[in-house]
C-alpha cells in the first residue's frame, strides 16, 4: 500500500432537515484495501458511501481522491473521479442486453451491435467473467447481474468500487464467485469499499473494517483484530439513558390469548419458514436488520401483500386460518397495519385530517356506510384529533401541510378508528420528532394496557427495548430468537440479528 | 357438499390442514432446560405414573407401588399386574389401572372396588386417573382398540375411540364422560368443569359442559401431544406433553397409503413417528433436530422426543413451560405430580422420577 490514500473522507458531516445522518465521520481507504463499513440501521453507513458516489452531498468536511479534495455533485461526476458504486438492487435496464448496459451512455451516434458485443466479449473475458455479452439481463441470475455491475464500474475506469449489501440476494456459491471478484478486483489495485450486515463475511474479506454507530465513527482497525463479539459491542455500545426512548422495561405485561399465530410461512425470498405468535395485552417488538423479512411477514398477516397460493404456511387468528388477498379483508377482521412508509401508504396527502382518519373507518364499515358523510368525518376528526393531541389549526387541515410526528399520528388514528384487536405499527417513530416519539409510546403503551395485541417492528435498538415486553428478533426472514424486555439486552439482540 | 370440495381445495393449494404447520414455541411456551436441570430422584424399571396425597409421592413402576421418603423409594403395594395409572385416595389408599382393562381401589374406605366396565363400554386403556373434591375419579381411556403401550400405533392408524368415564368409588356406580375423543390421556376436575387431553387433536377441552354437542376447548393449537393433567397449587393445571408435533409427523398422518405401508413392514422403532426418546440407533428417521444456527441448535428445532410440562391457569392460558430440548435426555414426560412446593414428573424416556423447585422455576422465568 501507498501512504496516500485512494479515497479518504475528513469530518464529513451530512444533516436531513437539520438531524446529522452523518457527523464528524474520518475515513480512509487505501489503494488496493477492501475496506468493510459496518453498523446497524440509521448508523449511516449508506449516508457515507452515497457521498463519495456523488449521490449527496457533504454539508460539512472534505472528500479527498488520490490526496486531492473533491466535491461530486453528481454520480457522473462521482465515476469521473473513479467512484462507482454497486447499489444492493442492480441499475441495470433489464429488457437489454449485457453489452448493452456495459456500454450505456457511451454509445456512438451509429452503433453496430456486433461491434458492441465484440468489445464486451473482449473485456468481460479480459476480467476472466462468464458472461454472454448478448444475454438479456432480466433472464440473468443476481449474481451474473452483480457481475455486470462490477464490470461496467471497471469499464469507467473505477479506483474504487463501493459494494452496498453485495452478498444479500445472492446462494452460496454466488457468493464464494463475488469474493473470488473482489480478490481479482483487489489485485489489479482497485480498492473496495464492502456494507454487509453479515459480520462473518465482512471479518473474512476485509483488510480493515469500520464501525458507525449512530451517525459517529465508532473505531476503525484492521480486520484480523476484530472478532463478532468487538464489532457487535462497537455497534451497539450506546449509553440508553442517553437516547430519547428512555429507559429499557424493568416490568413486563402479562402474557394474554394468543391473537395471532404464524405458523411457517414462506413467502418469496424473504420470508422462510417464519413462526412467531403475538399475545393480547403485550407489545411484541419485532427487531431485524433491514432484509430480513419482517415487514413482509407482517404485510400478509395483514393483507397489504397478497399471498402466492404456491407460498407455504399457515396464518391463524384467534385460532382461525386466515388469508387475506387485499388489507381490507384484515381490517374487518380487527387487524390494523400502521405503515412504515406514509407519504406513499399511509394517508392521502390533499385530503383533510379528518377526511383521512374518516376513511379508515370507513375501510372497516364498508357496505354499512355507502356515502360519505361529511358531519360524520367531521365528529370523528376532532375526536381523534383531541384523542392522539394531534397538532394543527383544525380538523380540515391538509395532512401534508403536518409536521411528521403529527402526520404519524393521523396513521395512526385512521388505524385505531377501525377498532382492531391486531394493531402492527412498523417503524412507527421513523421521521418524527423528539416530543412525538414519547407521545407515540404513550398511545402504543395505552393500547396494550387496553388488552390489544401489539406488533412494533423497528430498526432501532433502543425504541425496541424501551416499547416491548417481548422481543423478537429476525434475521434472514425468520424469527431466530425470542427474549423478554427484562432479559435482552442490545449486545444480546444485535448478536441474534446479524448473521 | 361444500365442505367436501373446500377439503379438496385446501389439499390441491396446499391450505388450512393441508398447510401442514405446527405450532411455535414462543411467549410461554418458550424453551428453557429445567426439566433437563431437574434433580434425579431416581431411576425406576418400568415408571408408568406418578401421585400425591398432599403429604407423600408415590410412583407406580411395573407391579409395585412405591412411596418416596426422604432415604429413597420404598415399596408400600404390588399388584397383579402392571400398572398404568395411579391416584391417591382422599380417605387413604390408592386407586390403580392394572393393565389398562381395570381400575381397582388399594386400600383405605373403598378397598377392593373395582370396575372393568361402565354399562357395555369395556375398559381397553386406561392411562389416567385423578380425584375429584367429592371423591369421584375421572379416568381417561386412550383406545378401545390399542392397548396403553402401542399409543404410537392409535396414532398411526388416526385412532378417535377415546373416551373419559366417571367412577363413583361409593356405590360402584359409573357413567361414560365423553367418547369418540383422539386418545384421551388425562382428566381431571378444575373448577367446576372436568379438563381432558385429547392427545391427537392437541388440546385440553373441557367436557362437562358441552354445547352444541362440541366440548369447548380449554387450551388449544399445543406444539406437543398433551398427556396427564393433575391441579396445581394456586388453581389451574399441570399438563404433561409426553412428546412434540412435528411438520414430518403431520405430513406423514395425512399419507394414508405410506403409513399403512410403514406400519405393515417397519417395527415401530423406526417410524416416522413422535417417540418418548431418541438417537437410539442411527436407523431412526431424522427429523429436522440437526437445525443448527451458528453451532447452536437453536430452540425451535423440532426432535423425535422431548421433554414438556405446561403450567395453564385456571382459564387454560399458559403461564409457563418447562423443557428438556433436543439436546436433553429427560425426555417422554407424561406424568406430574405437586407435592411440597416440588414438582414431580416421570421421564418415560429414560425412565426417571424427577424434581423440581416450583418456586426458583417460577423465578427463572417470570422473574
Amino acid at each position: 500500500m501507498t501512504s496516500v490514500p485512494a479515497l479518504e473522507m475528513r469530518k464529513a458531516t451530512k444533516k436531513y432537515a437539520g438531524v446529522p445522518a452523518i457527523e464528524d465521520v474520518d475515513f480512509t481507504l487505501m489503494p488496493g484495501e477492501i475496506h468493510s463499513i459496518v453498523g446497524e440501521n440509521g448508523a449511516g453507513k449508506s449516508t457515507l458511501t452515497k457521498i463519495m458516489a456523488g449521490v449527496v452531498q457533504l454539508d460539512s468536511g472534505q472528500m479527498l481522491i488520490d490526496g486531492q479534495e473533491v466535491r461530486p455533485l453528481t454520480p457522473n461526476d462521482a465515476q469521473k473521479l473513479g467512484v462507482a458504486m454497486v447499489f444492493q438492487e442492480t441499475t441495470l435496464v433489464p429488457t437489454m442486453t449485457v453489452a448493452q448496459n456495459l456500454f450505456l451512455g457511451q454509445e456512438k451516434f451509429f452503433n453496430r451491435l456486433r461491434g458492441i458485443y465484440i468489445a464486451a466479449q473482449q473485456f468481460l473475458q479480459s476480467l476472466q467473467f462468464d458472461v454472454d455479452p448478448t444475454a438479456q439481463v432480466s433472464l440473468l441470475g443476481a449474481a451474473k447481474k452483480q457481475m455486470v455491475e462490477i464490470a461496467r464500474a471497471v469499464l469507467h475506469k473505477a479506483k474504487v468500487i463501493i459494494f452496498d449489501e453485495p452478498t444479500a440476494s445472492l446462494t452460496p456459491e454466488e457468493k464464494k464467485y463475488f469474493f473470488d471478484l473482489v480478490y481479482s478486483l483487489k489485485s489489479r489495485g482497485v480498492s473496495v469499499i464492502f456494507i454487509s450486515h453479515a459480520l462473518e463475511e465482512a471479518l473474512q474479506v476485509s483488510d480493515r473494517i469500520t464501525v458507525l454507530r449512530d451517525g459517529k465513527h465508532v473505531v476503525t482497525d484492521e480486520a484480523s483484530k476484530f472478532d463478532r463479539a468487538r464489532v457487535v459491542q462497537a455497534m451497539v455500545g450506546r449509553d440508553l439513558s442517553q437516547t430519547v426512548y428512555g429507559q429499557r422495561k424493568k416490568q413486563i405485561r402479562p402474557q394474554g390469548k394468543r391473537v395471532l399465530s404464524v405458523q411457517n410461512l414462506r413467502m418469496a425470498a424473504m420470508v422462510k419458514n417464519n413462526s412467531l405468535s403475538v399475545f393480547a395485552g403485550q407489545v411484541t417488538g419485532v427487531f431485524g436488520l433491514v432484509g430480513s423479512g419482517r415487514t413482509e411477514t407482517f404485510k400478509v398477516v395483514a393483507g397489504v401483500i397478497k399471498r402466492d397460493f404456491m407460498h407455504g404456511g399457515e396464518v391463524l387468528l384467534h385460532g382461525r386460518p386466515v388469508r387475506y388477498f387485499v388489507p381490507a379483508s384484515g381490517v374487518r377482521d380487527g387487524i390494523a397495519y400502521v405503515t412504515e412508509d406514509r407519504k406513499v401508504e399511509g394517508f392521502f396527502e390533499t385530503k383533510s385530517i379528518a377526511d383521512n382518519i374518516y376513511l379508515g373507518l370507513l375501510a372497516k364499515l364498508r357496505g354499512k356506510r355507502p356515502l360519505f358523510r361529511r358531519s360524520e368525518s367531521a365528529e370523528v376528526g376532532e375526536h381523534w384529533i383531541k384523542r392522539l393531541n394531534v397538532r394543527a389549526i383544525g380538523k380540515d387541515v391538509k395532512a401534508i401541510e403536518l409536521s411528521g410526528g403529527n402526520q404519524q399520528k393521523v396513521v395512526i388514528a385512521k388505524a385505531l378508528v377501525q377498532d382492531p384487536g391486531l394493531i402492527i405499527f412498523d417503524e412507527p417513530t421513523r421521521g418524527v420528532d423528539v416530543g412525538a416519539i414519547s407521545e407515540i409510546h404513550a398511545i402504543i403503551n395505552g393500547l396494550a394496557d387496553e388488552g390489544k395485541a401489539v406488533v412494533v417492528i423497528s430498526s432501532y435498538l433502543p425504541e425496541v427495548m424501551a416499547i416491548s415486553d417481548r422481543i423478537l428478533v429476525q434475521r434472514m426472514g425468520k424469527v431466530v430468537e425470542e427474549y423478554s424486555a427484562t432479559e435482552a439486552t442490545e449486545e444480546k439482540i444485535m448478536y441474534a440479528a446479524i448473521h | 357438499m361444500i365442505a367436501g370440495v373446500l377439503a379438496w381445495k385446501d389439499r390441491l393449494l396446499g391450505r388450512g390442514d393441508a398447510a401442514i404447520t405446527v405450532p411455535v414455541f414462543d411467549g410461554a411456551l418458550k424453551s428453557n432446560r429445567l426439566i433437563e436441570d431437574a434433580t434425579t430422584v431416581a431411576t425406576l424399571d418400568a415408571p408408568m405414573d406418578v401421585a400425591t396425597d398432599g403429604q407423600t409421592v408415590y410412583v407406580a413402576d411395573g407391579v409395585r407401588v412405591l412411596r418416596l421418603l426422604p432415604n429413597g423409594l420404598h415399596e408400600v403395594h404390588r399388584c397383579a399386574g402392571p400398572i398404568t395409572a395411579l391416584a391417591c385416595m382422599p380417605e387413604g389408599g390408592f386407586a390403580v389401572a392394572l393393565e389398562g382393562r381395570e381400575v381397582r381401589i388399594e386400600g383405605g374406605a373403598h378397598h377392593g372396588r373395582q370396575w372393568s366396565a361402565v354399562g357395555a363400554e369395556r375398559f381397553n386403556a386406561i392411562n389416567a386417573i385423578t380425584v375429584a373434591r367429592d371423591g369421584r375419579l375421572h379416568v381417561s381411556d386412550g383406545s378401545t382398540s390399542r392397548t396403553c403401550d402401542q399409543w404410537k400405533h392409535d396414532l398411526m392408524s388416526l385412532g378417535r375411540s377415546g373416551r373419559v368415564f366417571e367412577l363413583t368409588p361409593a356405590d360402584g356406580a359409573g357413567r361414560v364422560l365423553a367418547s369418540g375423543l383422539h386418545h384421551a390421556f388425562g382428566a381431571c376436575e378444575i373448577g367446576d368443569s372436568v379438563w381432558v387431553s385429547e392427545s391427537w387433536r392437541h388440546h385440553v377441552m373441557r367436557v362437562g359442559d358441552a354445547r352444541n354437542g362440541r366440548a369447548p376447548a380449554v387450551t388449544d393449537a399445543l406444539p406437543g401431544y398433551p398427556s396427564r393433567i393433575v391441579p396445581a397449587h394456586g388453581g389451574g393445571a399441570w399438563l404433561t406433553c409426553f412428546a412434540l408435533r412435528t411438520q414430518l409427523v403431520e405430513f406423514v398422518l395425512r399419507e394414508h397409503t405410506y403409513r399403512k405401508r410403514m406400519i405393515a413392514e417397519l417395527p415401530p422403532p423406526y417410524w416416522i413417528a413422535p417417540a418418548l426418546n431418541s438417537g437410539n440407533t442411527f436407523l431412526e428417521p431424522m427429523q429436522g433436530a440437526q437445525l443448527k444456527m451458528m453451532g447452536i441448535v437453536k430452540p425451535w428445532a423440532p426432535p423425535r422426543s422431548y421433554g414438556l410440562v405446561v403450567r395453564l391457569d385456571e382459564h387454560g392460558l399458559v403461564r409457563y413451560s418447562l423443557h428438556s430440548r433436543y439436546d436433553g435426555k429427560n425426555h417422554g414426560v407424561a406424568a406430574a405430580a405437586e407435592c411440597g412446593g416440588k414438582l414431580y414428573l416421570i421421564a418415560l424416556g429414560n425412565r426417571r422420577l424427577l424434581a423440581l423447585d416450583i418456586a426458583a422455576a417460577e423465578r427463572e422465568l417470570l422473574g
